[in-house]
């Protein structure tokens, strides 16, 4: 892997003119969302893998300019308080050290004299010690511990440590191999012990990803194999961006969900994703046998059921669900279909029936949306095809680059329209929710149209007439989404929204 | 076997025979094979328990990456108790799980399972009905395990009633370890044990 300098940058939040001139070079240039689309610029910055262990040395550092505590010690310390600095600061200073050191499982750096090393549970033999672990009778140079007294042979230690970190994945928290010993293994006696480069690597990654998440100012990127994190100065339901062109919400790591909330977002994905929906669909589309509680479809026929469960073989009507003998011989129609019974069944059916339609209803056109927005790079790489095409027609490179931006506008129109579907399922209906629905209309047609502008074939005699139409469009929507983005979020502020529980 | 593996065992069966518990007959542990990855462990019960007297075999298996990770055992006598199923004989102790460490040995866990025999853990069962009645009859768990120490461990106490009722649903045809987890697991309800056999 190839870190450098260029990948830790400041964004100011502006709309530098260098991200444009790469596009010329780039196909996935796309990663040109508009940051600062609303309100103050949010700080942040894009952290490689080598960046946070730079990052987390620093925080030792930090500490150690006023503690005056082995480095090691401070790791631990700064991992118990969940890299804290301040936390930690007070505690050190306010309450017991010696608990503190305690809670945190390390030994007092400062105790260290007055407790000399006391070798616990080793017999010493003539100059000689038994290791623990494998009985052998080894010289003291062969052997090795914490300040907590425990000595294991070399050999010994790297097995521990190997099956730990491999096997168990545990990084920050390996305690000293002795039973009911609670000491941590420091970092640096653990690469000082592990010989084999896949585990000590592997050890470096649970070290920093337990730095990652335990700290709250910074977030992994959530694009795959990416290995970048984004560190900020506060925690704030902002979008970010990171180097890899990922940008996603720093408060929730989802995609960047303008105008939709984390906890309203979560919610849905969470509705998506459970098997709520399918037994949605069998309220809908079931009943039950009145008899053995079977779960029956009707795909035809009239209604008289006969169960078709073995041991149950129960007549029943479709429509009441009482017994078929009083029906008679009226088989294709249910002459109780009125009474008070069935049509509280009926009701319920119904409720429920229009509740998935609704669910659905906003559902397609969500997962539609997010469709769109997978062929954002599809669309990318034809647009630029064009450009190229076009600049050989005598027209210059600035002439094309309004292509580049319409593209743009269409992926963040189609990302806000994807999640206002997300924000209008939860909405109760108000006069405000009604104002919103008509955006959302507006500016939906308009990124279609925009949409269709796009796919159009350009050519010399049209290109004037296209430029001008997709150009028009494309302010038009993005004015559109802002005002659509402004208005919820004035609901936000001023408390506009309600939200139902579905 | 690894290396390490095998060295410790060598090691650690001379530890245990060389032991004082072994000269008290506490503990014993015996090879099964030649390549000492499998045991075969003794306890004896522990004094002022019931399971006093009775002496618990127990089957251990040494993993490839020992002692980096444990043993495992479980217990090949029949016995009565909250954290050992009465039907597998699995045991459910913290050090055989996420508490063991590299620096135990054979004979810390053979002492450590006859200290679990001394104090039950109800609230971390391993077998729920065993624990159920530990908690509500205690007398009566204490009568059920002194029962099946004497039956399955060789423990001294005869429990004559037991013994009858056993029999009376060997004459109806059950199978006698059948017919005593039946009437262990109902406090030696006749007619309830019956029901349940009879039922499923």
């Amino acid at each position: 892997m190839n870190f450098e300098e260029e990948y830790m940058y400041e964004d100011s939040g502006n709309e530098t003119s260098g991200d444009d001139v790469d596009f010329g070079v780039e196909a996935d240039g796309c990663s040109h969302t508009n940051i600062q689309a609303y309100e103050e610029e949010y700080q942040f910055e894009v952290l490689s893998t080598e960046a946070i262990v730079q990052h987390m040395i620093d925080c030792i550092r930090d500490v150690n300019t006023v503690v005056q505590i082995p480095s090691t010690t401070t790791r631990i310390l700064l991992n118990y308080f969940n890299w804290d600095k301040e936390k930690l600061m007070e505690r050190y200073y306010d309450g017991n050290q010696d608990d503190l050191f305690k809670e945190a499982h390390v030994i007092n750096p400062f105790k260290k004299q007055t407790t000399p090393t006391k070798i616990k549970s080793s017999k010493k033999l003539s100059g000689t010690e038994e290791c623990d672990i494998c009985f052998m009778v080894l010289p003291p140079a062969e052997m090795t511990g914490l300040e907590c007294g425990h000595r294991f042979c070399y050999q010994c230690w790297n097995e521990y440590l190997t099956t730990k970190v491999m096997e168990e994945g545990v990084g920050q928290t390996i305690a000293c191999a002795a039973h009911n010993c609670p000491i941590l293994v420091d970092d640096q006696t653990v690469m000082r012990l592990v010989k084999d480069n896949r585990v000590r690597f592997k050890y470096q990654h649970l070290i920093t990803n337990s730095f990652v998440e335990c700290n709250r100012l910074l977030r992994w990127c959530p694009s795959p194999d990416c290995t970048y994190a984004v560190k900020v100065t506060y925690v704030d339901s902002r979008p970010v961006q990171c180097t890899c062109g990922h940008t996603f919400c720093f408060a929730c790591g989802e995609n960047w969900h303008d105008p939709v909330r984390c906890t309203i977002l979560r919610r849905w994905i969470k509705k998506c994703d459970d098997d709520s929906e399918t037994s949605n669909w069998i309220a809908a589309n079931t009943k039950e046998c009145p008899k053995c509680n079977a779960t029956i479809e009707k795909d035809g026929g009239c209604n008289h059921m006969i169960c078709k469960n073995q041991s149950c073989k129960a007549d029943f009507c479709w429509v009441c669900l009482g017994p078929w003998e009083p029906h008679g011989s009226s088989w294709y129609n249910c002459n109780r279909f009125d009474e008070d019974e069935a049509k509280a069944a009926r009701n319920a059916q119904e409720k429920s029936r229009a509740k998935l339609q609704r669910y659905l209803f906003y559902c397609n056109r969500y997962m539609n949306h997010m469709q769109s927005l997978r062929f954002e790079h599809k669309l990318y790489r034809s647009i630029k095809d064009k450009m190229e095409e076009m600049q050989q027609h005598n027209m210059s490179w600035i002439e094309v680059q309004f292509l580049k931006k319409a593209v743009d506008i269409l992926c963040e129109c189609r990302q806000a329209l994807m999640y206002t579907y997300v924000f209008a399922f939860y909405l109760k209906k108000t006069n405000q929710s009604v104002i919103f629905e008509d955006n959302q209309k507006d500016l939906e047609t308009a990124t279609e149209m925009l949409s269709e502008y796009l796919e159009r074939d350009i050519t010399q005699e049209n290109l004037i007439d296209i430029k001008q139409k997709v150009q028009d469009k494309y302010r038009y929507c993005d004015g559109r989404r802002k005002a659509l983005l402004e208005h919820v979020h004035e609901g936000y502020e001023k408390d506009w929204w309600q939200y139902s529980e579905t | 076997m690894a290396n390490i593996a095998t060295q410790r065992i060598k090691r650690e069966f001379k530890e245990v025979i060389k032991s004082e518990e072994v000269a008290k007959c506490a503990i014993r542990v015996q090879l099964v094979d030649d390549n000492y990855t499998e045991l075969k462990g003794e306890i004896a019960g522990p004094p002022d328990t019931p399971y006093e007297g009775g002496n618990f075999v127990l089957e251990i298996k040494v993993p490839e990456t020992y002692p980096f990770n444990p043993p495992k055992v479980r217990f090949i006598t029949k016995i009565w108790h909250p954290n050992i199923s009465s039907v597998t004989g699995a045991i459910c102790l913290d050090i055989l799980k996420d508490q063991w460490a590299a620096a135990m040995t054979l004979r810390t866990v053979l002492l450590s399972l006859q200290a679990l025999l001394s104090s039950a853990e109800p609230d971390d069962p391993q077998d729920a009905v065993v624990a159920k009645q530990y908690k509500d009859k205690l007398d009566m768990f204490e009568k059920t395990a002194r029962h099946w120490t004497h039956v399955y461990a060789g423990g001294p106490c005869y429990n004559q009633e037991f013994a009858d009722k056993i029999k009376r649903l060997e004459d109806m045809g059950v199978e006698e370890n059948q017919a005593r987890v039946a009437l262990s697991s109902y406090n030696w309800d006749l007619e309830r044990a019956t029901e349940q056999l009879f039922s499923s």
